[in-house]
């Protein structure tokens, strides 16, 4: 009596390699780190609008355009929008990672993230780069003060 | 062991409740809630209600032999040592991951029916037993075994106690999966190495005569590895064993982070 | 019908399975069969420690090793073994170091070691520290180390496989292993495994009796099998109570408790091994307290309502000490009965512990079809295995060395045997037998519970075959026995399923238990004397003159043995080398 001889009756589980990339490591430190910076920036960014000068009440197109007439201002905020949309990113990869049960579902959310995460930054550092603070023909009384210098 | 102790008392005074007479052990009446599921007659698994009179030293293990045994010799589960060493039964007992062995039921409220669930994220295959495969491949994956170069000492490997102390949480683990089958991000994601391993890993790890924790960190380093945790401290609740399986994740996500910078 | 070849199959993955299967594994092609998941086996309650003369913290050497063993074994150990053993117990502990194993270190830095009941220095002068130990979980230590080299060598497991047949073939007028039977609970299935080599491997049978240590799934499949199959059962009658088990419960409190200071106390405070054993005290050999305890009880000075048990005592001891050299079975005390050992003493009373009998082998493990006739390609090693080191009485930590050194000289002979043989021609349909049997169980209509027939078996032994024997309560038992044997032949079962029929295997176990409870108790009715672990009231002097010799017990439906039908009983001398018997006096 012999037959074939049979392999074992339990096939093994593959796990699907992520290849050993220090991604995970990046995005954990990134939240933490990320987490600090924005405290600052955003508090910062909440006191001088809110808070210095005439408080809330200042704030219209010409304090805008003349925040983002000052390369500091400019860099502030482009570093807050970037540091922030990552981190909300990021934290939203991981709920949709940590709430999707199925693949397809998983993917789809993820494109719709990224996509829309993708968009807000680059409409987002456009404005900040390529803001007209002067727009000619626009009423005088809205610009702010350096427009109508001279 | 190094200090010798005092030769005792040949003859001591014993409190009275030692030497005298206790009441009986109360009993009590409970119901089991089970959720059962027989694979040859079920589409999927349902509660089931048993009746049962128990006392007060008897564990949940106790009850379901008992149902078992009396009243219906078809609900199926793992057990062994009864004692909470082999970890054979874990399970959902009102909603919390715990040993069926090591569950009093006084402990429990017996006034409403005890619910007795198998544990999540694992596949069911028959009433609370459940597929552990995919369990112990997570553990295999992490290399849970000594890992030295050069030639072997004639003699045994050198360690202080100190060293021997400091992985000593983890030395305790018997794979019950209470931890890994107690945790939401297993429970969706049947990838995540889960707190088992990264616990076993950990023995590892930080045992000072090994040799092969980069190897170790390099797998816990994955999307599937220690990143993953949410610090939700669901597994350091369920152990049964004490292990501060949480803080063995922190552990194993510090030393990933000193040995990247 | 699967059929899968394997060079060796191992059955059971416990310490002694799982020791053989790393020697076996790395030089042939090895499957371990289990009934349950490796990390779930019986090895890993063992607590206290594994002895070895290493002689890290004060002089010893295996000579004295060797002599504790065989006086401890009341003289019926054989020498030659218990010296093999001795010697190689150094190597095993230090194996299990290189394997990762994490002891407890001495503050220089070596393996740690402390007291254990019967160690003793220079021939029984005083206690020696011989135990290694990791806490008061060595044996989980040394499952869990054993499976994780398993896992690195790629050891083949087939878990949840109940082996349930042993095929034995005749080749040349001589029988030979052919493989076995295996039941696979996940789907009901039998399967057939043709290897070359076998090793038993599957433990004890603490499940004849109602008080033990022992896990659920610990009922002598192995023995049963073999004995089913012709095989004898050596020094059956030989089973150790373990003085401290909880009280009601059986559940083990570590000897090391008593290494590590703990004493006996009785209702009346009096700490009363110095009685018994006014030199060594608590840490006298476990045969000796188990029936000192029983004693005390029997004579009225048990404690607690009942009077029915007598008091761990550590409450002279510091905390701290407590929990960093007891931590675990502390534990137990507080979760199972609610006492806290820090203030309170713990109420224990003598648990079933470990059969001293079983399978015969030799010093390579090889198992005997009678005195001195190997089986060519069947071994056995571990509890369910007599070489016999432990003669009628174990010394703690002895089985944890056991298993060590022969798992170890299992699986190298395993391995060697099947390199140079081949395989056995497999007879017609060879599961036809248990095929038969798992099918009338399964379909069977019959009004017997499972439960019931092995509760009454459970009490009677616990009643007429513990601590205390006589020819009357042997005699009772045995008639017990038959009336449950009687029984079972009409028993039934609830799950008719395929899959993970537990219901079905418990039956296929009681069965096991039955004929195992038999022989055990057709034995110490045979043994009119008292040595070691079997004491007869009836016969309380040991008896060198009639006894000094092992029990063999055989299935032999031709035969009738102390009024029982189906058993010859037949003797086999005990190998003396250089310790002539004297009188045990600790």
């Amino acid at each position: 009596m012999s037959q074939a001889t049979i392999p074992a009756p339990r096939s093994g589980y593959n796990r699907s390699k992520s290849g050993g990339s220090k991604f995970e490591l990046a995005a954990w430190l990134y939240m933490r780190l990320s987490g600090i910076l924005l405290v600052v920036l955003i508090f910062g960014h909440l006191y001088v609008n809110m808070i210095a000068g005439e408080g809330v009440q200042q704030i219209d197109f010409g304090f805008v355009a003349g925040k983002w007439a000052s390369p500091f201002w400019q860099i502030w905020d482009l570093l807050m929008l970037w540091l922030a949309m990552l981190h909300g990113t990021n934290g939203m990869r991981t709920i949709i990672s940590d709430y999707a049960e199925k693949p397809a579902t998983r993917m789809w959310w993820q494109i719709i993230l990224y996509a829309s995460s993708l968009t807000i930054i680059v409409l987002g550092t456009l404005v900040i780069y390529t803001f007209e603070p002067c727009p000619a023909g626009a009423d005088p009384s809205v610009l702010a003060s350096f427009c109508t210098a001279d | 062991m190094t200090t010798e102790i005092a030769e005792p008392a040949s003859k001591v005074e014993l409190p009275s409740h030692l030497s005298g007479d206790a009441g009986e052990i109360p009993s009590f009446e409970c119901t089991i809630r089970i959720a059962r599921f027989v694979p040859e007659q079920d589409e999927e698994p349902h509660w089931e209600d048993y009746q049962v009179t128990m006392y007060g030293t008897d564990r949940v293990l106790d009850a379901l032999h008992k149902i078992k045994w009396e009243i219906d010799g078809s609900l199926s589960f793992r057990r062994s040592c009864a004692h909470g060493i082999c970890g054979s039964d874990a399970m959902r007992i009102n909603g919390r991951n715990r040993l069926a062995c090591k569950t009093l039921l006084k402990d429990l409220d017996t006034s409403k029916p005890i619910t007795v669930e198998p544990i999540k994220g694992l596949p069911v295959e028959k009433d609370l037993i459940v597929d552990m495969e995919p369990f112990f491949q997570s553990y295999r994956e992490i290399m849970p075994f000594l890992i030295t170069t050069g030639n072997e000492p004639t003699r045994e490997r050198l360690q202080s106690q100190e060293d021997r102390a400091r992985f000593d949480d983890t030395t305790k683990c018997i794979l019950c999966a209470a931890c890994t089958s107690s945790c939401p991000v297993f429970w969706t994601d049947g990838q995540y190495f889960g707190p088992a391993a990264i616990v076993n890993a950990h023995r590892f790890i930080f045992d000072s005569r090994d040799e092969g924790g980069d190897l170790r960190l390099e797998i816990l380093n994955d999307k599937e590895g220690v990143w993953r945790c949410r610090t939700t401290f669901n597994c350091s609740e369920a152990c049964p064993r004490g292990i501060e399986v949480t803080k063995a994740i922190a552990e194993v996500k510090q030393a990933l982070f000193t040995r990247a910078f | 019908m699967k059929i899968h070849q394997y060079d060796v199959v191992i059955v059971g993955a416990g310490g002694a399975g799982m020791r053989a299967a790393i020697e076996a594994g790395q030089r042939t092609r090895t499957a371990v069969l289990t009934k349950l998941y490796p990390t779930r086996s019986h090895t890993g309650a063992a607590q206290g420690g594994m002895c070895a003369a290493l002689a890290n913290v004060e002089e010893d050497n295996w000579e004295w090793h060797t002599f504790d063993t065989i006086k401890g074994g009341d003289y019926l150990v054989d020498q030659d073994a218990a010296e093999v053993m001795a010697k190689e117990a150094i190597d095993a502990v230090l194996d299990l170091e290189k394997m990762g194993l994490p002891f407890n270190r001495t503050p220089e830095g070596k393996i740690d070691q402390r007291r254990f009941g019967g160690h003793t220095r220079d021939h029984g002068k005083a206690p020696v520290r011989r135990a290694c130990y990791a806490a008061d979980r060595t044996g989980h230590m040394i499952l869990q180390t054993l499976y994780q080299n398993c896992v690195k060598h790629g050891v083949e497991f087939y878990n949840e496989f109940y082996v349930l047949d042993l095929i034995l073939t005749e080749v040349d007028g001589r029988r030979r292993v052919a493989g076995v039977v295996a039941y696979e609970l996940a789907t009901g299935e039998l399967h057939i495994f043709q290897s070359k080599s076998v090793v038993f491997a599957t433990g004890g049978v603490g499940k004849v009796f109602k008080t033990t240590s022992n896990a659920h799934t610990l009922t002598g499949d192995g023995m049963a099998v073999a004995y089913r199959r012709g095989i004898p059962l050596e020094d059956m009658e030989f089973f150790q109570f373990h003085p401290t088990g909880l009280a009601g419960l059986g559940i083990l409190l570590s000897e090391a408790a008593r290494g590590e200071g703990g004493i006996l106390r009785n209702a009346d405070g009096e700490r009363f091994m110095e009685r018994y054993a006014p030199t060594i005290k608590d840490l006298a050999p476990r045969d000796i307290v188990a029936r000192s305890m029983a004693n005390e009880v029997r004579e009225g000075r048990g404690a607690g309502p009942n009077k029915d048990y007598v008091l761990l005592d550590l409450t002279h001891l510091e905390p701290e000490h407590i929990d960093a050299k007891l931590p675990d079975i502390t534990e137990f005390a507080r979760t199972y009965l609610g006492v806290e050992p820090y203030t309170e003493p713990v109420p224990v009373f003598p648990t079933a512990h470990y059969a001293m009998g079983g399978i015969p082998t030799n010093v390579d493990s090889e198992v005997l079809a009678d005195n001195d006739t190997v089986i060519p390609g069947l071994f056995a090693a571990g509890e369910v295995a007599c070489v016999s080191v432990h003669g009628s009485n174990r010394l703690g930590t002895n089985s944890l060395l056991d298993i060590n050194v022969f798992g170890k000289r299992a699986g190298k002979a395993a391995a060697a045997y099947a390199a140079g043989a081949d395989y056995v021609e497999l007879p017609e349909a060879p599961e036809t037998e248990i095929a038969a049997t798992l099918e009338s169980l399964r379909t069977s209509d019959g009004s017997e519970n499972i439960a019931a027939i092995r509760k009454d078996l459970q009490d009677i032994m616990d009643a007429n075959v513990q601590v205390f024997r006589t020819e009357q309560t042997l005699r009772e038992a045995l008639d017990v026995i038959a009336t449950l044997r009687e029984r079972y032949a009409n028993v039934g079962i609830h799950d008719r399923g395929k899959r993970f029929n537990l219901d079905l295997l418990e039956a296929v176990e009681l069965g096991f238990l039955l004929e195992l409870a038999e022989v055990i108790t057709v034995s110490a009715l045979h043994r009119k004397e008292s040595r070691g672990g079997h004491f007869r009231e009836d016969y309380e002097k040991r008896d060198d003159e009639n006894f000094m010799h092992h029990t063999m017990a055989y299935l032999d439906p031709e035969s009738e043995a102390e009024g029982v039908r189906g058993v010859r009983l037949d003797t086999k001398p005990v190998v003396v080398t250089r310790y002539q018997p004297m009188e045990r006096k600790y």
